[in-house]
């Protein structure tokens, strides 16, 4: 008798799911299809530039170790084969500010930022970087140790050039600032990770919002479901307010809406008017180098 | 008294099915007959087995020989029912109703809509007063109509203020008001409305077959149930017999009723008392109309796994359509 139950309830529970079951079934093959046809279209980039060296780490300010270097070289390798791009890290020590310095290092400019942006994009030029050309689709990330002239720019060209807006920069070079202190190899991996994550068309966003819903809606309904479940109602009020009045209505004896007087007011209306801002995406920081080739970026000085 | 079957001596009950009195033994119809009329309560007259009985109580079922008892002086006199709606919907029809109403109860018990379970229901008259009250509902006061509309950049605002009177009648006919001790007066407001149209001049037939009890109370001592039912809906009639206005500033309102006329009449329900986990859950059906009240009782730990389940799988959903596009 008990294990009749058990099995009435069993049969009931698979019968009450079955259309979630198949659903979360049919998702799941799905997905595992879309994420191995992903993966599949992720290899077959082919690279076109036998110019540039292979080297894409040039820790010249000696911050990170010989393994941490071989790290993040394989982290480049991979995420380079993903996005087909080129991803170049140089750390440096050397001062980049003032007119000694410009003198000294033949620099075009005495501000920080230009120069940064000079030494980010010669590199890159000079380098013949680019995945599917010389100058092509890539990204360098320089980072400056001299004392007082900390900081870090990121140069774009090609693809990373016309998807990144200022406020990519921004989130790239702020993962940068956010370990530079406690660990470099961390925050030059962090945002090595999130360009490739933007250039995998993953946009952060709306795996933000997906992760968001994933949390909430399921909890919410959850929610409602056993809320609605666990309290259960007797029954609903059927009977009217003519329920019990023979023939249904009242009888009227008098009835009089009598106007009396009448009062007009006024309200002057105010108007405000107001303007939105617009916003837009790619192309941040755009500038042409001295080698004449189109480049993107920003940097954070710290 | 016992209505017995003159064919085969059975014990006759009125059939809501067939309209009529009906032998279930020989399949007899109309061959009822009166017998035992006015014999000792403490006994049942067929079989002289011990019936137990309370207060109230003008009919019930012999526990020994399943004949149904109708106590003679309890359908008399001062407790004469006027009328009755006799049952419409008999067992079958009712536990069919029950059956479609909670078949979608996935968190009831198993054995809930069980055969056997449902065989235990009992169809029982229960005494009602009934209400009849001339209304008489009176207003004076000021409303308001109001008119917006813009000129440029002036927004104007036109008050149209209105002297309004209402008087009107309201017959109120048969509020019900449950005079039985036992059952629980929400409830059987929640049954309601019975088409009254089928009511009938009570006839002590009617009860073969039923249980029932005379009523429990005098009609006054529950009137108040009856003239809320009916303050309310000529307040709501009052209201509705004013429209049109922004605003209104009653100045005089009222709702005033003579006592009220009353009857004492039968009205017919339904009750299956579910138990589980030692806990009883009564359940009510309008006996005319088959209205059904009550709360199926509910198993916690599996309304808690079910929901973990829908959560499982929402999350599951959401998690791989977030892998796919992002």
């Amino acid at each position: 008798m008990e294990n009749d139950f058990k099995k009435e309830a069993q049969r009931q529970y698979l019968h009450f799911f079955r259309i979630w079951f198949i659903i979360v079934g049919i998702l799941l093959v799905v997905t595992v299809l879309v994420v191995v046809a992903k993966n599949m279209t992720y290899t077959s980039r082919e690279r076109h530039n036998a110019q540039a060296p292979a080297e894409r780490v040039y820790d010249y300010a000696e911050v990170l170790t010989d393994a941490e270097e071989e790290q993040l070289r394989e982290l480049i390798a991979e995420k380079e084969a993903r996005i087909g791009c080129d991803l170049v890290l140089v750390t440096m020590r050397q001062p980049v500010e003032g007119s000694a310095a410009k003198e000294a290092y033949g620099y075009r400019y005495t501000d920080w930022k230009r120069n940064m942006q000079d030494i980010g994009d010669d590199f890159y030029d000079n380098h013949f970087y680019g995945y599917n050309a010389p100058y092509g689709d890539g990204a360098l990330i320089l980072d400056n140790w001299y004392e007082g002239q900390v900081g870090t720019h990121l140069s774009t060209s090609g693809r990373i050039f016309e998807r990144f807006g200022n406020q990519e920069i921004d989130r790239a070079l702020t993962y940068v600032d956010k370990y530079i202190e406690s660990d470099p190899y961390k925050a030059y991996s962090a945002s090595i990770n999130y360009i490739a994550d933007v250039m995998s068309g993953g946009r952060t966003e709306l795996r933000g919002i997906f992760l968001m819903l994933a949390l909430l809606v399921p909890i919410i309904a959850a929610g409602v479901f056993v809320g609605t479940h666990l309290r259960s109602k007797e029954g609903k009020n059927t009977t009217t307010a003519t329920t019990y009045i023979a023939g249904g209505k009242p009888v009227m004896n008098l009835q009089r809406d009598d106007f009396v007087r009448k009062h007009v007011s006024q309200r002057r209306i105010q108007t405000s008017s107001s303007s939105g801002g617009s916003g837009g995406g790619g192309r941040g920081g755009a500038h042409v180098s001295s080698g004449g080739h189109s480049h993107g970026g920003g940097s954070h000085r710290r | 008294m016992i209505f017995k079957c003159k064919n085969c001596g059975g014990n006759s009950v009125y059939s809501p099915e067939k309209k009529m009195m009906y032998c279930p033994f020989c399949d007899s119809e109309k061959s009822d007959e009166r017998q035992h009329e006015h014999a000792q309560m403490q006994v049942c007259p067929n079989c002289g087995g011990e019936v137990t009985y309370t207060e109230h109580t003008s009919a019930l079922q012999c526990p020994y020989c399943d004949h149904y008892i109708i106590f003679d002086e309890r359908i008399e006199g001062a407790y004469a029912p006027g009328r009755i709606i006799p049952f419409k919907l008999g067992k079958e029809n009712v536990k069919g109703l029950i059956r479609d109403k909670f078949k979608k109860c996935t968190f009831a018990p198993t054995d809930f809509l069980s055969e056997v379970r449902l065989n235990t229901m009992t169809g029982e008259y229960i005494p009602f007063w009934m209400y009849n009250y001339n209304t008489r509902c009176q207003f004076q006061g000021e409303g308001v109509k109001r008119r917006v509309w813009v000129a440029g950049n002036v927004e104007y605002t036109e008050s149209s203020y209105f002297h309004v009177v209402r008087d009107m009648s309201i017959a109120f006919q048969g509020i019900p008001a449950d005079a039985s001790v036992k059952m629980p007066d929400g409830i059987m407001d929640l049954l309601e409305p019975y088409n009254y149209g089928e009511m009938v001049p009570f006839q002590p037939e009617y009860m073969s077959g039923f249980l029932g009890e005379k009523y429990n109370m005098a009609a006054e001592m529950i009137e108040s149930r009856a003239h809320a039912k009916m303050e309310s809906s000529a307040a709501t009639m009052l209201q509705q017999s004013i429209s049109g206005y922004s605003s209104l500033t009653p100045a005089n309102r009222s709702i005033t009723a003579p006592p009220p006329g009353t009857e004492f009449d039968l009205l017919p329900v339904w009750v299956y008392r579910y138990t589980y986990k030692d806990k009883e859950y009564p359940f009510y059906v309008n006996g005319q109309t088959g209205k059904i009240i009550g709360t199926t009782p509910i198993s916690k730990a599996k309304v808690w796994a079910y929901g973990a389940t829908l959560w499982a799988c929402l999350t599951a959903v959401i998690a791989m359509i977030g892998i796919m596009i992002v």
